[in-house]
Formats: structure tokens, C-alpha cells, sequence
């Protein structure tokens, strides 16, 4: 299995420089935004983390195709079924890698925002719930977006997994416009990613190599 | 789930146009006099203009009920529903005031700021903590716990403790809290609110003005006036002395007395706006998407003089206006009119927001059209709990829709119960229509593919139960084979099935047996 993810890593690495340098662009811009909140257009700084997450929406929805159409198409699975390696598992190191590449952007901005809210705030719960509900709702999305990047890639055709994916990824980032950070939009997303995951198994072992 | 956000996409687009075009008087209402001054003050011959009781609606397409707008309004720190009040961080004179759930006290914390003789001045940061039995500078379990609490987030500092069911009053400067007499067991009062009674307040404006004064005349006889403040909730100038007013989860507003902390009697009610579908008489604060309250005083003698109150309905299309006497007697009440497109003669605003502008009706009927597509058990199911949902939620709803047609129809309290579920079939009319449609045609194409009866028969179910989203994830999912013609009865039939799923016959294999004939040579045999 780490052979398969090391092996996955190395194939997208394009996409963990991009995971990295999202990370720290993020940071600055938070970092900034809350030594500068009281200026004016401090906020602006805020403001512009929103087209970021949505072209990390987009790089990880990419991510998901990107796998999927490049082991159909180049019959990556079928020489590594002739291995003694699973296809259920050839699925799961791909999945763990999205993951992998997820983590690597949020997870040093989660550790950025708590340590910028302990170190310019008293301690009180001043905005506690509200990073953990961003950071979770972020996770969550993103996660859905390259699940259906996963499930649009497995294909032979070009157009469904460009247009499809974009367009049902830009759909989906709506649900926060509707539905916010809360827990209704987390058990959305949990059942899209679900249903992604368990149609995209059933779709990877089934289909002839 | 995709399906539902694309139709409530284009379903706010609908929505947001026809809000856009509604006419802006149709959005608001006014009454002059405001019936809560004395005639012989209304009428005095110094007076330039009588008081006057005004509200409109600013947004009805209703975008702070949208999902990030409530939850940011929700979490920020002065909201209503967090633990914090109050929160400044100028540098070292940061005050807060919020109640901490895990000691159940309240934590407050300000900077005293006092001016010595000589001109300079000195810091002194305050920290307390207030519990239901006193205050302390430092936490103490024997200041007891607040468990479930609404305050007014006023200068009054007054709070209500639903668990401990009293009424408490909070004086930082002396540091004391005052508990009220505990409500009875079987007492009737459920407070929902104290203070300041708004909800959704970017939705609607509520203000009054007091008469407006002649100040002087010149020579040619024109009269000048100083203009009337707008009062709005929290002006202290206007506000009475001693009652404010409690909203009771059942839509009733009472007095409290602040200085015995007791209910002294009735202010009023929520008014009821009406709808396109008749609503009921009775509204409570969840059936509504904005509401404001107003207590009445004047600032010569702040005695409470009656109070105002403003509702926006469910879908945002109506407001009324409501004005009560001191005893809480209705005096006055108005809803939001328009002008019907035919004979201009006054309708409700609920009626012209839908079919009043140029291009409303179209929007409408795309916003109907729309509600049609979704699955037609969901929209059952709209209509049976349409009145259980809070206002705000409704506009922000996926699956079920309280705010569509037939949620609407759902809570229309002038018709019978057959009279409406007759109505919501006729709603449901072409969802209906559509779902039987692409029943027949999941059924016709399972039966060609050759699904087994009983799966045929779940697709046919799920249709009629889900259509337009059953029938895509049908398409979506259905196996795809090329179909062969079978030999024994030219129908097509799958090549991965032994048997055809039609006639049942085996594939037929011809059998590699010689001819009885032969071909002979008979030269070679001569």
C-alpha cells in the first residue's frame, strides 16, 4: 500500500506543489487580514481567500479526473492487477493520496488560525466554532469535489470529464452559499462523498481492464 | 441532491427578480396618525405634522435567511444566539461580557477609567462573575448556574433563566443581581425574547415619529419645523422608564416590570401579514421571516404609551403594521397593498408580488414550473409540514419547500382538510402528469434492457415516487449492453443472458453434424 501511495504521489506531484503553495497563500492572506483588521480594507485580505478555495475546488476536483482518466486510459491498474495487489486497493491509495494533498493545505492553515486567534485574542471563545466549522466544511467539499472528480474521470471521453466535473463542482460549492457552515451542509456532503466513493468502487472493480 | 440545488438556484433567480420588480410602495405601509397620543395633542394647532407609525420591507427576496448570511449572523460574537454580548479589543482596555456554559456563569470585564484632581488619569481593569445567586471578582460555585438564558442586550441587563423560570437584573456598576419571583409550574408565560424584539432586521425597517412642532413663521406666512427624529428600538431618549416588553414563544407580548421583575400584563401580539393562501389569525415568532417591536414613550415623561409592531410573512411578500394601546389593545393595523394589474383596484402585496409587475407572472409560473420538477413524494411532504418549519429555514430549504405553492396551500387555515389536499393535488397537477410519463417510460426501457421484474418494478415505484431525479439516476445507471435480435422471436435481447427475457429461448448453437448427401466425383469413381 505505501509503495501504491508513494507511487501516486509521484505521479500528481504537480498537484502537492500546488496543495503547498495554496497552503501559503493562504496563511499570508490570513495572517494579514488579522494583524490589519482594524485598517481600512483590512477585510479585502479576508475577501480574497474565496476565489482561492474555489480554485483549490477546481485543482482537486482535477486531481480526482486526472488519476482516474490517466489509469483507464493508459491501463495503469491492468499492469498493476498482474501484481498481487488488489483493485479495491489500487482504489484506496489513490483516495488516500486526495486526502494526503487535502491535509497539506488545511491542516497548516487550521494551525495558522488557532495560533492567530491565542496569540491577537483574549482567551475567550471568540470565534472558536467558527474555524472549526469552516475548516471542516472546507475539508468536506473538497473532499466531495475530488470524489466527484474520481467518479467523472473514469471515462474514455474528454468532455465529461472537463465539463462535468466542472460544472457539478460549481453546483456543489453553491450548497455553502445555501446552506452556510453548519451541520446540515457537513451530512450533505458526507452523503455525496458516500455515494461518489461507493459508485466509483463499484464502477473501478467492475469494469473489465 | 444536484437536481434540487440546480432548481433552487433557478428558483431564487425567479424569486429575485420578482422582488426586484415588485413596486416599492408595495413594500410599505404607514399610519398617521399613529392613534397613540391624545387626539388633543394630535390635533393641536402647533403641531406641523402628526406622529406617524411607518415600516417597509428592504429585502424581500430575503438573502440574509440564506444559509451563510445566517450562519455569519448566528456565530459572530454580538449575535443573539452565541454566548457572547459584548466584545471590544482596543489593546489593553478589551472589555467582553458573555456567559462562559462550562462554569455557567457570566464573565464580564471592563476598563474603569478614572480622573484624578491633579488631571491624570487612572486604569483600573473590573473583572466579574454572576451567577444566578450574586456576584464575585473571583468564579465561585456558590454564585449557582445559569443554564439556558435570553437577556436583553440593552443597557437593562435583563435576563430570564428558562430552566430556573425567573426573571433576573443585572447592575455592573453596583455589582448586584436581582432575582425576580419563579414562575409558577403551571404558569401560562414561555418567554422566546426580552429587550429589543427583532428578528431578520436588514429584512425590515419599523420607526415612528412624534408630532412635529411649528418652530417659527417668517413674513410671507411659511412655517418651518426642527424634522421629526425616526425612532427606532433602542433610542433610550424615547424609551418608558419602567415595563419592557417579553415576545412569549405563542406570538403574545407582555410587560415586565423592571422593578419587580413581574409580568405586568398584555402589550399586544405579533400581527398576522396576509398571504396569497389565507394565514392564520394567530402568528408565532417562527412563522415569521422579519419581525420588530417598538415600545412607545415619550421623552418628557418616558411613561410607556402602547407599542408597535411590523411582521414580514413567511415568504416575504406581505408586511402588517400594528399599533396597541398601554393595555394592549389593537388600535390601528395595516397591511401592505398594492394595485392589481387589471381593474388597479387594492389587492394584497402577497398577490401583486407574484402577479402584479410586468413579467411577474411569467417569473411565477417559471417559479411553479420549477416546484413541479421536484420529486413528487417530496412535495407531499412540503405540504404536510410546511407549518413546522421556522420562516428563515424555509428559504434556505432543498427537499422540502415550505415557501413553494403547495407549501403554501399547506397552511392555509381558511379552507377544510379535503378542500386543501384536494387543492395540493390540483398543485401538484403536472408533477403528477410528469412522473406517470417517465414511469412509462423507465417501465418500457427496463423491459427492454431486460431487467427483472422486480427491479423493473422498484425503478417503476421509485419514478412515480422521486420523477425527474429517479429517472435521471435510471439513465444513469441502467446497464449498457448492445442488444442482439433473438432467433425465436425477433425481439432484441441481451447477449450476457443465457435465456432471452422475452421468450425465454435458449441461444440457438447449430450442431457441427455432417450432411446425409455427398458431393461425388464420378470420373475419380469410374
Amino acid at each position: 500500500m505505501l509503495a501504491l501511495i508513494k507511487r501516486e504521489i509521484q505521479d500528481h506531484l504537480v498537484y502537492f506543489i500546488a496543495a503547498l503553495a495554496s497552503s501559503a497563500a493562504l496563511i499570508a492572506l490570513l495572517s494579514t487580514a488579522a494583524f490589519h483588521f482594524e485598517r481600512p480594507g483590512g477585510d479585502l485580505f479576508i475577501g480574497l481567500t474565496i476565489p482561492l478555495i474555489v480554485i483549490l475546488v477546481i485543482v482537486f476536483s482535477a486531481m480526482g479526473v486526472t488519476q482516474m482518466y490517466l489509469d483507464r486510459n493508459r491501463r495503469i491498474s491492468a499492469f498493476l492487477s498482474t501484481l498481487p495487489v488488489t483493485r479495491s486497493r489500487i482504489l484506496t491509495a489513490k483516495i488516500i493520496t486526495g486526502v494526503l494533498a487535502i491535509l497539506i493545505v488545511l491542516l497548516p492553515v487550521t494551525i495558522a488560525a488557532v495560533a492567530l486567534r491565542h496569540l491577537l485574542l483574549p482567551s475567550i471563545p471568540v470565534f472558536a466554532n467558527l474555524i472549526t466549522g469552516f475548516v471542516t466544511t472546507t475539508f468536506l467539499m473538497l473532499f466531495a469535489c475530488y470524489c466527484l472528480g474520481l467518479l467523472t474521470g473514469w471515462t474514455a471521453s474528454k468532455i465529461t470529464p472537463t465539463f462535468g466535473a466542472l460544472g457539478l463542482n460549481l453546483i456543489l460549492f453553491s450548497l455553502i452559499i445555501v446552506k452556510g457552515f453548519g451541520p446540515e451542509i457537513r451530512l450533505l456532503l458526507v452523503l455525496v462523498i458516500a455515494a461518489c466513493l461507493i459508485r466509483t468502487w463499484h464502477k473501478f472493480t467492475s469494469t473489465s481492464l | 441532491m444536484f437536481l434540487s440545488l440546480s432548481l433552487f438556484l433557478a428558483s431564487l433567480w425567479c424569486k429575485s427578480i420578482l422582488a426586484g420588480i415588485m413596486p416599492l410602495d408595495d413594500g410599505t405601509v404607514s399610519l398617521t396618525p399613529s392613534g397613540l397620543l391624545p387626539d388633543e395633542r394630535e390635533n393641536d394647532p402647533n403641531i406641523a405634522f402628526q406622529s406617524t407609525v411607518g415600516a417597509h420591507i428592504i429585502r424581500p427576496e430575503a438573502s440574509p435567511a440564506l444559509g451563510i448570511a445566517n450562519h455569519l449572523g448566528n456565530r459572530i460574537f454580538e449575535s443573539r444566539h452565541v454566548r457572547i454580548w459584548y466584545f471590544s479589543l482596543p489593546g489593553e482596555d478589551s472589555s467582553w461580557l458573555y456567559l462562559d456554559k462550562s462554569s455557567g456563569q457570566i464573565n464580564c470585564r471592563w476598563t474603569d477609567v478614572q480622573r484624578m484632581p491633579d488631571g491624570t488619569s487612572t486604569r483600573k481593569t473590573v473583572q466579574l462573575y454572576i451567577g444566578p445567586e450574586g456576584v464575585s471578582e473571583i468564579p465561585d460555585r456558590k454564585l449557582g448556574r445559569f443554564t439556558s438564558i435570553i437577556e436583553d442586550m440593552s443597557e437593562t441587563h435583563l435576563l430570564y433563566d428558562r430552566d430556573l423560570r425567573r426573571f433576573f437584573r443585572l447592575d455592573l456598576r453596583k455589582r448586584t443581581i436581582t432575582k425576580g419571583p419563579q414562575l409558577l409550574k403551571d404558569d401560562l408565560h414561555k418567554p422566546a425574547d426580552i429587550g429589543i424584539l427583532a428578528k431578520n432586521r436588514t429584512i425590515l425597517d419599523l420607526y415612528w415619529q412624534p408630532p412635529a412642532m411649528k418652530k417659527s413663521q417668517d413674513d410671507e406666512g411659511r412655517v418651518s419645523y426642527p424634522p421629526p427624529p425616526l425612532i427606532r428600538e433602542g433610542y433610550s431618549t424615547y424609551q418608558p422608564d419602567r415595563y419592557v416588553l417579553v415576545l412569549d414563544e405563542s406570538g403574545r407580548i407582555d410587560l415586565l416590570d423592571t422593578e419587580t421583575l413581574e409580568f405586568a400584563g398584555t402589550a399586544g401580539y405579533l400581527p398576522a401579514p396576509q398571504t396569497l393562501f389565507h394565514s392564520k389569525e394567530r402568528v408565532t415568532p417562527d412563522d415569521l421571516l422579519a419581525y420588530r417591536v417598538i415600545p412607545v414613550a415619550l421623552k418628557e415623561d418616558h411613561k410607556y404609551r402602547g407599542m408597535i409592531a411590523a411582521a414580514v410573512s413567511r415568504e416575504g411578500t406581505a408586511l402588517t403594521l400594528a399599533v396597541f394601546d398601554e393595555k394592549g389593545v389593537l388600535i390601528n393595523s395595516r397591511q401592505t397593498m398594492g394595485k392589481s394589474s387589471g381593474d388597479y383596484r387594492d389587492v394584497p402585496s402577497s398577490s401583486t408580488f407574484f402577479f402584479g409587475a410586468p413579467w411577474a407572472p411569467v417569473m411565477t409560473i417559471g417559479k411553479f414550473a420549477l416546484e413541479n420538477l421536484h420529486p413528487p413524494i417530496l412535495s407531499l411532504a412540503s405540504y404536510f409540514t410546511a407549518s413546522t418549519f421556522e420562516a428563515g429555514s424555509g428559504h434556505r430549504a432543498l427537499f422540502l419547500l415550505p415557501n413553494s405553492f403547495i407549501g403554501m396551500n399547506g397552511r392555509d387555515a381558511r379552507q377544510s382538510f379535503l378542500e386543501k389536499l384536494l387543492s395540493a393535488f390540483l398543485l401538484m397537477g403536472p408533477s403528477i402528469i410528469l412522473a406517470l410519463w417517465l414511469n412509462w417510460r423507465v417501465g418500457k426501457d427496463a423491459a427492454l434492457v431486460g431487467l427483472s421484474r422486480k427491479a423493473r418494478r422498484w425503478w417503476m415505484l421509485g419514478t412515480i415516487a422521486f420523477g425527474l431525479a429517479a429517472y435521471i439516476t435510471y439513465r444513469l445507471s441502467r446497464p449498457k449492453v448492445t442488444l442482439v435480435t433473438c432467433a425465436n422471436c425477433g425481439h432484441p435481447r441481451r447477449p450476457d443472458m443465457d435465456k432471452c427475457h422475452r421468450c425465454a429461448s435458449q441461444w440457438h448453437v447449430p450442431d457441427l453434424t455432417p450432411p446425409p448427401w455427398r458431393v461425388l466425383d464420378s470420373a475419380r469413381e469410374n
